[in-house]
């Protein structure tokens, strides 16, 4: 029960609650309204199955609700709906803040733990929602001597070149942000400049220990590099393609995995290196460098690091999916109408809830295809974590240089021998083409 | 020419000097602790040269709270409960020692029920402690799920404790004269099946943790500490036994019921910083084994302590006893003057004794054997510092 | 205490291994006792080769205290070292007696090469004065004492000559009082 201050007048509070609406009634016709009817007056309005959308039309969908999904439509086919939304950015961080509820929750079944369990009423479900306002209003602290604008850009580069990665991964046929021709090649490209983020990051900190994780970081990074992209090689042979939807949809046939499994073990074992997780997280070892070039994060920009490895951890596991298993093609489980008969229906509700025009089976299973595997391909790195303990920077470099090299140039040759055999490849004995 | 000659030999010097400098300026200074998350109440001042460190220097002291000062304003029995403050995962095996260094000076004989008392809580606080140890060495390798195993499992030792003596962890349970308190009833039925369920826990931390081959990787050969160099620095407890030497006080200078239980000295002649690792965990089966002959051997009823008067007095003397604790051999050299209070006491403990082998091993080593090597000396900043 | 005393006097002629039959509390004389043999071996190897120089305080089983003047202390640690196997230190320590103006530096030495001397401890002390508190430092024949010499010099003030680093160990860094551990350091209150 709140308490009531010694000079509470009830005629006080409502007068204060009748100015307050006054005011905003003053704001709204002398300000708001105002700019809205200059916005619509001047902003073309795009057409939407056959009519303008003027405001009385959102009016009418008030009435007819099924009259919003042209709109849902067009606003999907937008490429800021899909930068943003779908399959882009909101779309990736919702995963991205899912895999670090199921991280906690995971790690802490395999610790005999219970993990988060208070905020929210389930599990902890809200658990990331109060750590996310907790990282919002914690302060930042800049150390002294640090050089401020790189300190400051950084984590948003850091966070900005992860979405990047994840702006290259088609989740279904023709659903991708940028859908360009040597997307393989891009992918590798913008995942470059992470060891370069985190030097730069490290330098601009001034303090010992960012600066050994940094320099851990770069070395680690360019040591597991060239595997990384070796291992993709066979892949590339075989499909004759870097678009990573058309190597996708070489692999109708069969998944890559049958075929190079060394490689895609590899390339999995590389993704780990490559998202600084355990066992691979020498830039952020505790025991031996407080938390390596994270040491002097706070609040906020530790929040957007963490972020960013996480959408990264998605953008691995898709790439993965898309290389090695197949993409997004699976059984075809989705019905051809998602309600029998309410396409002809003449309820109107029931006819809305059929989602004509928007409800497309074929993408939504492959959508579904592609998260199943992807979350399996993450589940994968999250175990990991579970059971390893931390490597030491001489063995990872060794293995790095050493053993996976060598590791993916096995498998080049045995796809080579087979596509020169005339089994697999482009009018091979299994090919799809 | 001759003036260019000169001129080429100054530049050759100054040239020379900068190198040099520059050679200082490869060294980058480290603190490691007491903020670090890998050092514990404890700092070392380490040098690294990228990522090989040269040079090492411990300073521990950051918890000294001058136990031994304190032992010589007050008589033995207020003695016990701060003396074992240093490691309360281990207390009764410091109360231990300290209790047959005056046993011994004033000449008191423990009932048996008293000393098999004192040899199980004894034996259930070296389980404890070591899995303690386990769990902070299982996160200083970053496997985490080997920190939150031990410590979960401590629990059942730690309920047994509690119901020995009514706290969780310090016991104040090993005093002059015997074992504080008696076991209540049920005990022993419930310690068997704990012990013997602990015992099986003990196999999947084989499996998870010491059969990892990335843990292999990584402490195998790593911190070599040969036997004579463990004989040279006079380290003691698993530290000695990785290197070799089957040394445990309680089988060479059995005290209390010691002599009566069959148990084997593990060690492992491997030297390295896996061996050390693996045999607290020898160590902790041959516990288990030991608390199954005490319970087995124990009188079924009988005093459990001798009674003392509170104010008794030290006769003019010294002694030194020794136990067997987690760390190592545990010494407490007492002297007595006459009077209530002891006139010096001093502790010798293992991990100030194995404090010495840590730049040993360290320097020339690589960082990222740090938390590998430092951790397995089964050092506890604590206690060294008293 | 009766029961005690009697204890320890039935006990100096029994050669039980209980913990109860060494409460020989002033014995400050060598006492010809046959039922301690290693015991027996040292004290006599070492009155044969260093005769009135080291002087016994006490035997016991497994336990035995020599006195030393600080000059000999060296040759008589590297004689225990290299004739007995006695390798290491177990603690060096000191204790203050403002009475007799001293303080009594006390090295726990034991064994690790030697399989006979597992359990034993040759207590050797030696007793420096206490105004210019100085000793050899042991630490070229026991390298294990390295710390304790240290942690001795700043709680006792004893100088520890030939030791590399008679520094700041444990205490604290700004610590400006005397040795802790003299007996005229008074703890507030008490």
């Amino acid at each position: 029960m709140g308490s009531l201050t010694p000079d509470f007048r009830f005629g006080n509070f409502v007068g204060s609650v009748v100015w307050l609406v006054f005011v905003v009634l003053v704001l709204v016709t002398l300000l708001i309204l105002p700019i809205i009817f200059f916005v619509l007056f001047y902003v073309p309005l795009p057409e939407v199955d056959g009519q303008v959308l003027t405001p009385y039309l959102f009016f009418s969908m008030m009435v007819d609700p099924s009259r919003t999904l042209p709109v849902i439509q067009f606003f999907m086919h937008l490429d800021i709906f899909r930068a943003a939304v779908f399959p882009g950015f909101a779309f990736a961080a919702l995963i991205a803040a899912a895999t670090i509820f199921v991280e906690r929750k995971l790690l802490a079944k395999m610790q005999l733990r219970v993990g988060p369990l208070y905020a929210g009423k389930v599990e902890g479900i809200f658990q990331l929602l109060a750590d996310g306002l907790k990282l919002l209003t914690k302060e930042i602290i800049v150390p002294s001597g640090a050089d401020k604008p790189i300190f400051w850009l950084a984590p948003i580069a850091f966070v900005s070149t992860a979405a990047a990665v994840v702006a290259l991964i088609p989740v279904a046929s023709g659903w991708v942000v940028a859908d360009v021709d040597v997307g393989l090649i891009a992918a590798f490209a913008i995942l470059g400049f992470f060891p370069l983020i985190a030097l730069l990051f490290s330098w601009a900190s001034n303090s010992k220990y960012p600066f050994l994780g940094g320099l851990r970081a770069l070395h680690q990074m360019i040591a597991f590099e060239i595997p990384f992209f070796l291992s993709a090689i066979p892949v590339v042979i075989l499909s004759s393609s870097l678009n990573l939807s058309d190597i996708a949809r070489s692999q109708t046939a069969f998944w890559n995995i049958f075929i190079m499994p060394i490689n895609a073990f590899v390339f999995f074992i590389s993704s780990l290196a490559e998202l600084e997780r355990i066992p691979f997280d020498l830039p952020e070892a505790e025991s031996e460098i407080v938390a390596g070039w994270l040491t002097e994060t706070s609040g906020m920009i530790y929040g957007l690091i963490q972020l960013g490895s996480y959408l990264k951890l998605y953008a691995l596991a898709g790439l993965f999916v898309i290389l090695f298993m197949g993409g997004w093609y699976g059984p075809q489980i989705f019905p051809q109408e998602l309600i029998p008969g309410a396409h002809d229906s003449n309820l109107p509700l029931l006819q809305m809830l059929a989602l004509d025009g928007l409800y497309n089976p074929v993408t939504v299973n492959s959508i579904f295809w592609f998260l199943i595997k992807t979350i399996v391909i993450i589940f994968l790195f999250l175990i990991i974590r579970g059971i390893n303990p931390r490597i030491r920077i001489d063995i990872l470099l060794h293995t790095g240089w050493y053993k996976l090299i060598v590791l993916t140039f096995i498998n080049l040759f045995v796809v080579l021998m087979l596509i020169y055999g005339g089994v697999i490849g482009p009018g091979g004995m299994i090919s799809a083409r | 020419m001759s003036n260019l000659d000169g001129i080429i030999d100054e530049a050759k010097k100054l040239s020379l000097q900068i190198t040099k400098e520059n050679e200082e300026d490869r060294l980058m200074t480290l603190s490691v602790g007491p903020q670090h998350p890998g050092s514990g109440h404890f700092r070392f001042t380490i040098k690294v040269d990228g990522d090989y460190i040269v040079f090492v220097d411990p300073d521990p002291g950051y918890v000294h709270r001058g136990h031994e000062k304190m032992c010589e304003y007050r008589n033995h029995f207020q003695n016990i409960p701060h003396l074992e403050r240093p490691v309360i995962h281990d207390s009764c095996n410091i109360t231990y020692s300290y209790s047959l260094a005056v046993e011994d000076l004033v000449g008191i004989t423990v009932p048996r029920r008293g000393q098999f008392l004192r040899a199980l809580a004894s034996e259930l606080n070296r389980l404890s402690y070591t899995l303690y140890w386990l769990a902070i060495y299982g996160i200083f390798l970053g496997h985490s799920t080997m920190f939150m195993w031990p410590a979960g499992d401590r629990e059942l030792l730690i309920d047994l404790l509690e119901r020995m003596s009514g706290q969780r962890i310090t016991n104040a349970y090993n005093i002059p004269g015997g074992a504080r308190a008696d076991i209540p009833y049920n005990f022993k039925e419930r310690c068997l099946s704990q012990v013997n369920y602990f015992e099986k826990r003990l196999n999947e931390y084989d499996d998870i943790f010491y059969n990892n081959p990335l843990l292999r990787q990584r402490t195998e050969g790593v911190g070599i500490l040969s036997k004579e160099d463990a004989i040279r620095l006079g380290v003691t407890g698993s530290v000695l036994r990785a290197s070799g030497v089957p040394f445990d006080v309680r089988k060479v200078e059995p005290y209390d019921i010691y002599d009566e239980l069959d148990f084997k000295v593990q060690y492992m002649k491997t030297c390295d910083s896996f061996a050390r690792a693996y045999v607290p965990m020898l160590d902790m089966r041959e516990s288990c084994h030991i608390i199954r002959q005490i319970i087995d051997k124990m009188p079924e009823s009988g005093p459990v302590r001798e009674k003392l008067q509170f104010n008794i007095k030290n006769p003019p003397g010294e002694t030194y006893k020794r136990v067997e604790s987690g760390r190592g051999a545990l010494g407490y050299h007492l002297v007595g003057d006459g009077s209530p209070k002891p006139y010096r006491v001093k502790a010798s403990v293992g991990s100030f004794r194995n404090l010495l082998a840590l730049p040993f091993l360290l320097t020339g080593s690589k960082l990222g054997d740090m938390p590998a090597v430092y951790w397995s000396l089964n050092y506890w900043p604590v206690e060294a510092d008293r | 205490m009766e029961k005690a005393n009697s204890n320890s006097n039935s006990n100096s002629n029994s050669n039980s291994n209980n913990n109860n039959n060494i409460g020989q509390s002033q014995a400050i004389e060598v006492r010809d006792n046959d039922n301690y043999p290693l015991s027996k071996e040292i004290i006599s190897s070492l009155s044969i080769n260093f005769g009135e120089k080291v002087k016994v305080v006490y035997k016991k089983e497994f336990r035995s205290k020599l006195m030393v003047a600080p000059e000999n202390l060296v040759e008589t640690a590297l004689f225990l070292r290299n004739n007995h196997g006695f390798d290491h230190a177990e603690s060096a320590s000191g204790t203050d007696y403002p009475a007799d103006n001293e303080i009594e530096l006390n090295y726990h030495l034991g064994s690790y090469s030697n399989i006979d001397y597992y359990p034993y401890i040759v207590i050797l002390s030696t007793r420096v004065n206490r105004d210019d508190p100085k000793s050899n430092s042991l630490i070229n024949i026991f390298p294990s004492v390295e710390y304790h010499e240290r942690e001795t010099y700043e709680m006792l003030g004893v100088y520890f000559l030939g030791h590399p680093r008679n520094e700041r160990f444990i205490l604290p860094e700004d610590w400006a009082d005397i040795p802790p551990l003299r007996k005229d350091f008074r703890i507030k209150g008490r």
